[in-house]
């Protein structure tokens, strides 16, 4: 097998990165379960999927993730964090 | 093989997205209604994962997952399974089709080792043997 291309949509860049994928999106603000946007905003949420799709084409850093803000999605959270374990 | 841990998995896209099939794989434990639900009773997490065709009505997904707030994809799928947002860009001529299968698992293991080394990989394979697409887009909850 050569490989898929692939591209994570991630509403938690923190814990993602840990996984270092090759491609990323991080709507900011979206909270979890709402990786495309909020249900029935249909235009959001092809805006959010035209975004990750064209990572695929750009000249991105591999790992890396890339935030863009959407501020129709309205209210912001906070996206979870990795707890840190100390010795 | 042992992927390194400092690796990044990446795979050049080569094609125009206009001309590509796109596939979708979730971890946000999407699956059809008659198809069996994850079992969200082990505490392990649940390993497996259900295929979804390109056809399906997408009214006749659910969600099965106790670790987010699956609320709003209850209400519309599209939020962390996109398979209606797909066929709209397809429409637009902005992709160039869906792909033939979809995947849904639940994001949530205590068996790591398993995942990566057992299910992620049936995944993949089974994406790069059945489903045709040219790239795949990844989600969570």
């Amino acid at each position: 097998m050569r490989g898929i291309p692939t591209v994570l949509i991630t509403v938690s860049p923190e814990v993602s990165a840990q996984m270092r994928p090759p491609r990323s999106l991080y709507p900011k603000g979206f909270k979890v379960g709402n990786s495309l946007g909020r249900p029935g905003r249909r235009e959001l949420q092809k805006q959010v999927l035209r975004d990750a799709l064209e990572l695929l084409t750009d000249d991105t850093r591999p790992g890396s993730i890339k935030t863009i803000e959407y501020p129709e999605y309205g209210e912001q959270y906070e996206p979870p964090r990795v707890r840190k374990t100390t010795a | 093989m042992t992927i390194s841990r400092k690796c990044v998995p990446f795979t050049p896209f080569e094609r125009e997205l206009a001309k590509s099939a796109i596939a979708i794989v979730t971890a946000g434990g999407v699956h059809l209604k008659d198809q069996e639900p994850f079992n969200i009773a082990d505490e392990l997490g649940d390993l497996t994962y259900r295929e979804i065709l390109a056809d399906v009505d997408s009214s006749q997904l659910m969600v099965t997952h106790h670790h987010y707030d699956h609320t709003d994809a209850d209400r519309d799928i599209n939020v962390v399974f996109p398979i209606d947002v797909l066929r709209d860009l397809e429409a637009e001529g902005f992709i160039g089709g869906v792909a033939k299968k979809h995947i849904g698992y639940m994001g949530y293991t205590m068996q790591l080792k398993a995942m990566y080394e057992g299910t992620a990989r049936e995944i993949a394979n089974d994406i790069d043997k059945t489903s045709r697409a040219d790239a795949v887009v990844l989600t969570g909850g």
